[in-house]
């Protein structure tokens, strides 16, 4: 369980990735890399996988990470928490995810205020049609531009330290 | 004193907000305009592919868990027709030159091969939603991983032994006999002369010192079954060769921005 037809990203939908293309054109950023990580079906394995991505980002210093997921439903598991662990280790997090109406998250956590929800549907739902669902440019432009807000407001809280 | 800083100091400031270019890769891609039926895979730097069906019985012979295999070419706008789930969506892309994330890759558009299933009994190869029906409602076009408006489709279509649409070695023989198809138009594709192209894209890897460090995480399926992605095949958005996440523990790995952009992902769901 975790993909619907409509979230789903293709092997072509990878050769093309408009996330990719929209940070790396940003001459403010540093894209340091891509990180791909698993949906484990386990519970326990789901908080593993996501928090030995978190220690990556923090021993890399990234000063942001923005994360993205093609599915719904039970890889919320994973998301929340690789977004609360970014989180408590005190870098900015910004994110797509498809919520719509159907979909919004399984599990909550106090670090999920900068996900960008990709649902393209009128009614928000699994529509069951390749590609609808899928994030765009636009998508990718709003999580890239909050994750800069964030960074930058994590530079003055430092600064009035 | 402290704005008095030594000559070299502010120097080496300068020098160190360069940007730094750490490798390069090319992709050509050759348009084609026509997809036919003929006796044999073929494509031509020219623009015509020609599709033939003499594959199939050879790997339904071979492959345990498929039972049937056909190929449709759809025409661009040519929708209004049975799919059965699709299982992903496939650009034709090999290397020429260097390994994934950097040298010259060569890819195909205007084409784009689409992979569906379903078994013996009907059921569809997936289990959270499936998107079989009529692709002109299942197919949501002109996004980053959908044909567009003037692309043509071809069809893959693989029946599956009862119950093998469900279970991971199903999936995985159906991706693994489409990859064999598009690989012979890879070692065609392989040959064509770099010049002849008809779009040329350049990307680096840089480094942008001084500048905010971003990390881009993708979290992809993994879950078992048809719920799986496998990266460093052997060419682009290949199969063989491929390493599954599932097998590697779905744990967290890295890659540049030219590897992914050079096609090392294959997604299996």
């Amino acid at each position: 369980m975790g993909i619907g037809p409509s979230t789903k990203e293709t092997t072509l939908h990878h050769f093309r990735d408009p996330l990719l293309e929209v940070v790396a054109a940003d001459t403010d950023l540093d894209l340091m890399g891509i990180i791909i990580v698993g949906t484990p079906d386990d519970n326990k394995d789901k908080l593993l996988v996501g928090t030995r991505t978190a220690v990556w980002a923090e021993a890399m210093r990234a000063d942001g990470v923005i994360l993205s997921s093609d599915g719904w439903g039970n890889s919320d598991v994973d998301y929340t928490n690789t977004c609360e662990q970014l989180g408590i280790r005190g870098i900015p997090v910004t994110g797509l995810n498809f919520s719509g109406t159907v979909a919004q998250f399984v599990v909550v956590n106090d670090y999920l205020d900068g996900i960008i929800d990709i649902n393209k549907s009128e009614d928000g739902t699994e529509t069951n049609v390749v590609g609808e669902n899928n994030m765009v440019e636009l998508d990718c432009l709003k999580a890239k531009a909050l994750l800069k807000l964030k960074m930058r407001q994590k530079d003055q809280k430092n600064q009035n330290r | 004193m402290r704005f008095h800083l030594p000559f070299n100091k502010m120097e080496v400031t300068r020098l160190a907000e360069k940007e730094i270019d750490l490798r390069r890769l090319v992709i050509k891609a050759f348009h084609m305009t026509d997809v036919e039926f003929g006796e044999h895979n073929d494509i031509t730097v020219d623009g015509h592919m020609t599709v033939s069906k003499e594959m199939l019985d050879d790997f339904v012979a071979r492959e345990e868990h498929i039972e049937k295999i056909d190929i449709q070419i759809i025409k661009p706008g040519d929708h209004d027709r049975w799919t059965n789930t699709i299982m992903d969506i496939i650009p034709i892309s090999t290397k020429v030159l260097g390994k994934l994330g950097e040298g010259i890759t060569h890819t195909v558009t205007g084409v784009y091969v689409m992979l569906t299933g379903v078994d013996v009994n009907g059921k569809q190869c997936h289990e959270f939603g499936s998107s079989e029906g009529n692709l002109k409602d299942q197919l949501y076009l002109n996004r980053a991983g959908t044909p567009g408006d003037d692309d043509y489709i071809i069809s893959f279509d693989v029946t599956l032994a009862a119950g093998m649409g469900q279970e991971r070695p199903g999936p995985t023989a159906a991706h693994r006999v489409c990859d064999e198809f598009i690989q012979t138009y890879r070692e065609k594709l392989k040959k064509f002369k770099g010049e002849k192209c008809t779009e040329r894209h350049e990307y680096h890897d840089v480094v942008r010192p001084g500048k905010k460090r971003v990390l881009i995480v993708r979290q992809v399926a993994g879950q078992g079954a048809m719920y799986d992605t496998h990266l460093f095949a052997n060419e682009p958005s290949g199969v063989e060769g491929g390493r599954s996440i599932i097998d590697m523990g779905n744990m967290p790995i890295l890659i540049t921005p030219n590897e992914y952009r050079d096609g090392i992902i294959r997604s299996m769901q």
